[in-house]
């Protein structure tokens, strides 16, 4: 471990300079990289893993998307057609299915900012607290990630139930009915995606922090600055890969949100005001075994999703911040 | 800019591919029998429920006397959960390694699981079978696609109505005879008692929400030969429908609270006592039991339109059949006698309270046990049954008639408006699965 | 063990206000955890009754001994244990490997490679298993924990590759070139420096793939067919769930006997997240 201490305070370590956020490109300059077979050597397993199990059963789901594909031709019992776009046209030709495709947008971005905005407040207040509470913290946010979520999303809808439930009555409420009014039972469904992926986020963010070397943090509290000021001008630009990669993965998660609005809001809610995608494709596709327009979905949700990620990451890189 | 170059050439090739590879299809199964051995190893799902010892013993006796009567065949039973069903079902119809022999399945998935090519039809082999004489009709209906019979019904599950006998002998009323006594003893509670629901009703329960339909002699769909035509937007739908959504409001069971309610809430707001009135199951009968309302609730059958008469209900319940890919058909069929035999089905009832469906042996269970009775009432003035088209599975699941129901009673739209995009939605499932 | 100058120069109403704050929180977020526990233990007929209260006069374990008299209840758990274990380790390494490549070394397709782990989790699962069903049939793997473990760990490794890629990054470069002047080889770079200082990073991301393989529910009905003996947990949870009479105590019951192992699982790990990096470089 002397090696690393010696290079930690060696000056001028990446990072623990004046403005990291403006860090100039790295050069490929170490002699690892010389060597052209190594990373493939590295990620060998990683491919052969990838290839079989993702990358062809992805590559079927486009090609499945094209034919007529329902449980009678999996079967064996008819023969599988080619069908062109027709998937994919009676999907778009659906006016549901851009109004759904709208909510998703809305709520999936409320739900990443609120679960990006709670996790990293957490995460720093866990910096600054003893153990005990620091544990309290940790074991409740875990605790929350850990319930499957069928259980987390029905003990919140009981938590919130107008005649059983003991919020109502905590907060004054009478029966006032959350999944009545769309926005109350988006607003319901929100808090329980916030409780069960917000830890995610935290203990992410705050493994990450515990990596920033002592006396950088040091350094900043020395100076008198605010903790918004330390977060904003320290942690934040030393943390980017890891918040890069939370905003990423919480964008993908709750675009994709499935069991919370189909549990809480009784399969979409009063006629259907709280479908999203992924619960919309369920009740068109899955449910009734219709792989083929299953599958136009999946290859829809994909694109979607890798355009936001793809305008995410240009972002990113515009800031200086390389993939 | 580099960015999307590079990813646009793996997404373009993934599309070509699919466009280009039909030639590489993707696989389907041969699911057709491979002969009919008459020894070996029989292999049989069954639903696992809640408490499963009781009905274990039952099919032990069964598979025990069956062993006997059959030498060298031996039987082999797998209890998976009910909620795991549609996963496991599909995929024994894809891998026959992995298929059964018999299944245990809910009959309102038979014409699924029909046209998915995974049931044999046993049409000679129930009609030659002396107990099958018994069977209620509408328990025949549900294991018939298309005139053929594709299996045996083990059990059946009726709703009738629960009411609450110390609220109505507190006001001085009687159980209601007709359908408008009903509404209108549901609100006259709900005006005395404001802190209850008349009648618990719910936007999403749409098996307590047919027999309104039905009774005012409306129909889900009418039979065109081939396939089905939706009838949810005809004259005499419609009334019903009106009927059961005028429950919905602040005279009975605020909208605000009871569009969201499914079968399980509606139950459980009865259980819990917030309901003077609920419509329930047979299967609902310890639910109840366990709540607070126990031992000040009765049960009598869901009035109909004419004063005295019953609403004709939904006729749920599991059916055993044989599927196509077995080896030992025979065998299996018999086997599939002994599971759903009157003797069985009568055992079943003592261990696991499932209503048999051969009208004697039901008639024989409800003296033994009285508060089946109401229940055995309903089926004997005549149940219903939901379409027996492959595209009930994708309305059931699509919602199509929770939405209609709850787009009336939020006051998004008419009767009318939302019957005929109901209908809408239901003839486009049907055309898709004829 | 953790950064005591750091802490000493927080003045200390503040830390009390913030100590105060995240007891109030926890409270907060184990609050529905407390209510999933206590209606587990409530009677029948209490768990939705008109009077909620957060307490019981009248605890039962009739909920618990319903999930603990399921058959083969002990092999599901087994089962589930080998299954979730497998997959972390597997994909803990597999991914650290995989993120060095492509953190520390430039080479062409690099990008495209790290958009492609992107891809992989953005298709709704319900979309892949039935390519990834025939794929086990073929391969013979329906019916056994294999067809388990190899989607699951594919499925965790884009996102573990994603997450190990930032912490491998945030370890400075100089470091790496100090130890090649200090004559350390690659490989004893990659294992003996690299590897525990991405450590918390490792951690994390296997809190992660630990708890979405043990609470799946879709490939655990999906291919395990015909032989229970090859069941996970999630199948003692599903027994409880019926078209209109879900038994809640059930459900309460089991959610909470599969949370628990999770909550193991994770105090055995939570002090090497919390001393993982930041041990490493203080001493």
């Amino acid at each position: 471990m002397t090696a690393i201490t010696t290079a930690h305070k060696a000056p001028g370590t990446a990072g623990a300079g004046g403005s990291p956020a403006r860090r100039p490109r790295r050069r490929p300059a170490s002699p690892a990289r010389r060597s052209g077979w190594t990373p493939w050597l590295y990620l060998l397993p990683a491919l052969v893993l990838l290839g079989g199990l993702l990358v062809y059963p992805i590559y079927q789901l486009g090609l499945i998307s094209f034919l007529e594909y329902t449980q009678a031709q999996v079967s064996g019992g008819e023969p599988t057609t080619f069908q062109g776009f027709g998937n994919y046209a009676t999907l778009f030709g659906d006016s549901q299915f851009w109004q759904v495709l709208l909510a998703t947008v809305l709520f999936a971005t409320a739900c990443v900012l609120a679960t990006l905005f709670a996790g990293c407040v957490l995460a720093v207040l866990l910096t600054r607290v003893r153990a005990l509470p620091r544990l309290a913290l940790m074991m409740a946010a875990l605790g929350a990630w850990a319930t499957p979520a069928v259980t987390g999303s029905t003990v919140w809808v009981f938590l919130f139930d107008p005649d059983f439930g003991p919020v109502n009555r905590v907060l004054g409420l009478g029966d006032f009915s959350w999944t009545y009014g769309r926005y109350s039972a988006f607003a319901l469904v929100l808090l329980e995606v916030l409780w069960c992926s917000f830890p995610f986020v935290m203990v992410t963010v705050y493994a990450g922090i515990r990596a920033i070397p002592t006396e950088v943090l040091e350094a900043a509290s020395l100076d008198g600055a605010s903790q918004w000021r330390i977060w904003r001008s320290v942690m934040a630009p030393m943390l980017r890969p890891i918040l890069i990669v939370v905003t990423i993965q919480s964008i993908i998660w709750d675009f994709k949100v499935f069991t919370q609005i189909y549990v809480m809001t009784n399969g979409g809610g009063i006629a259907g005001q709280n479908l999203v995608l992924n619960v919309y494709a369920y009740q068109k596709a899955f449910a009734s075994s219709q792989y083929s327009l299953g599958s136009a979905i999946g290859v829809v949700m994909l694109v979607i999703l890798l355009a936001v990620t793809l305008v995410y990451l240009r972002l990113v890189r515009r800031q200086g911040e390389e993939l | 800019m580099k960015l999307s170059a590079r990813i646009a050439a793996p997404a373009a090739a993934l599309v070509l591919a699919g466009l280009t590879a039909t030639a590489c299809a993707p696989q389907t199964s041969d699911t057709s029998a491979q002969g009919d051995e008459k020894s070996g190893t029989l292999r049989v799902w069954l639903f696992q429920e809640v408490g499963n010892k009781p009905k274990e013993k039952v099919v032990a006796a069964a598979v025990a006397d069956f062993e006997k009567s059959h030498e060298g065949a031996k039987v082999e039973v797998e209890y998976i959960p009910v909620d795991t069903r549609a996963q496991r079902i599909k995929a024994a119809f894809n891998d026959p390694g992995s298929a059964p022999d018999l299944i245990e399945y809910g009959n309102t998935d038979t014409a699924g699981y029909v046209k998915d090519g995974g049931l044999a039809d046993v049409s000679e082999e129930f009609a030659a079978w002396d107990e099958a004489e018994d069977t209620d009709p509408a328990a025949k209906q549900s294991v018939t696609v298309g005139g053929q019979v594709y299996g045996a019904p083990l059990f059946v599950g009726v709703r009738a109505l629960y009411y609450r006998t110390d609220v109505f002998e507190d006001l001085g009323i009687e159980p209601p005879k007709s359908q408008a006594e009903l509404i209108s003893t549901a609100k006259k509670v709900h005006r005395e008692k404001p802190e209850l629901y008349g009648l618990a009703v719910g936007g999403a329960y749409t098996y307590g929400a047919m027999p309104f339909i039905w009774a005012h002699g409306g129909e889900l769909a009418e039979e065109t030969g081939v396939s089905y035509e939706s009838a949810i937007n005809s004259g005499k739908a419609r009334k019903g429908i009106e009927a059961y959504t005028s429950l919905f409001g602040d005279d009975n069971c605020p909208a605000a609270k009871c569009a969201a309610m499914g079968g399980n809430a509606t139950v459980t707001a009865f259980a819990s006592g917030k309901a003077a009135m609920a419509i329930g199951g047979d299967f609902s009968h310890a639910a109840v039991e366990a709540g607070s309302v126990k031992g000040k609730y009765a049960v009598v059958p869901l009035p109909g339109v004419e004063e005295g008469s019953i609403a004709p209900a939904f006729a749920g319940g599991n059916n055993i059949g044989v599927l196509r890919s077995s080896s030992h058909r025979t065998l299996a069929v018999d086997l599939m006698k002994s599971l759903t035999g009157k003797k069985t089905q009568a055992k079943m009832f003592d261990a696991m309270g499932f209503l048999p469906t051969y009208t004697d042996v039901r008639a024989t269970v409800a003296k033994r046990q009285p508060f089946v009775g109401p229940f055995v009432d309903t089926l004997g003035a005549g149940a219903k049954f939901v379409p027996a088209s492959p595209a009930w599975g994708q309305i059931d699941a699509s919602l199509v008639l929770p939405t209609m129901f709850q787009e009336i009673v939020s006051g998004r739209k008419d009767v009318a408006a939302a019957s005929d995009d109901a209908a809408k939605k239901m003839d486009a499932a049907f055309a898709d699965a004829s | 063990m953790s950064t005591p100058t750091t802490r000493l120069r927080i003045r200390r109403p503040g830390r009390l206000a913030a100590e105060a704050a995240a007891l109030v929180i926890a409270a907060a977020v184990a609050f529905p955890l407390y209510w999933m526990v206590l209606s587990a233990l409530k009677p029948a007929g209490e768990i939705q009754s008109t009077e909620a209260r957060p307490w019981t006069l009248d605890p039962s374990l009739d909920s618990f001994r319903r999930v603990f008299e399921q058959q083969e209840f002990g092999r599901y758990f087994l089962n589930s244990l080998l299954v979730a274990g497998t997959v972390v380790i597997a994909s803990a390494l597999i991914a650290f490997l995989a993120a060095t490549a492509v953190t520390r070394f430039r080479f062409r397709f690099r990008t495209t490679l790290l958009i492609m782990f992107l891809v992989a989790q953005m298709v709704p699962v319900e979309a892949l298993t039935i390519p990834l069903f025939f794929l086990m049939r073929d391969f013979g793997q329906l019916n056994t924990l294999g067809s388990l473990i190899l989607p699951h760990l594919a499925f965790s490794l884009p996102f573990a590759i994603w997450m190990l890629r930032g912490f491998v990054k945030a370890v400075p470069e100089a470091l790496e070139e100090a130890a090649y002047i200090d004559g350390a080889s690659r490989t004893r770079f990659l294992w003996q420096i690299l590897f525990p200082l991405v450590f918390p990073g490792l951690v994390a991301t296997s809190v992660f793939s630990f708890i979405s393989t043990w609470n799946d529910f879709l490939f655990a009905k999906s291919f395990i067919i015909s032989d229970t003996s090859q069941s996970t947990l999630p199948m003692a949870l599903l027994v409880f769930f019926k078209p209109d009479e879900n038994d809640w105590g059930g459900i309460m019951a089991a959610s909470t006997v599969m949370t628990v192992p999770v909550l193991v699982f994770f105090v055995l790990v939570q002090r090497r997240l919390v001393s993982g990096l930041g041990g490493a470089v203080k001493d």
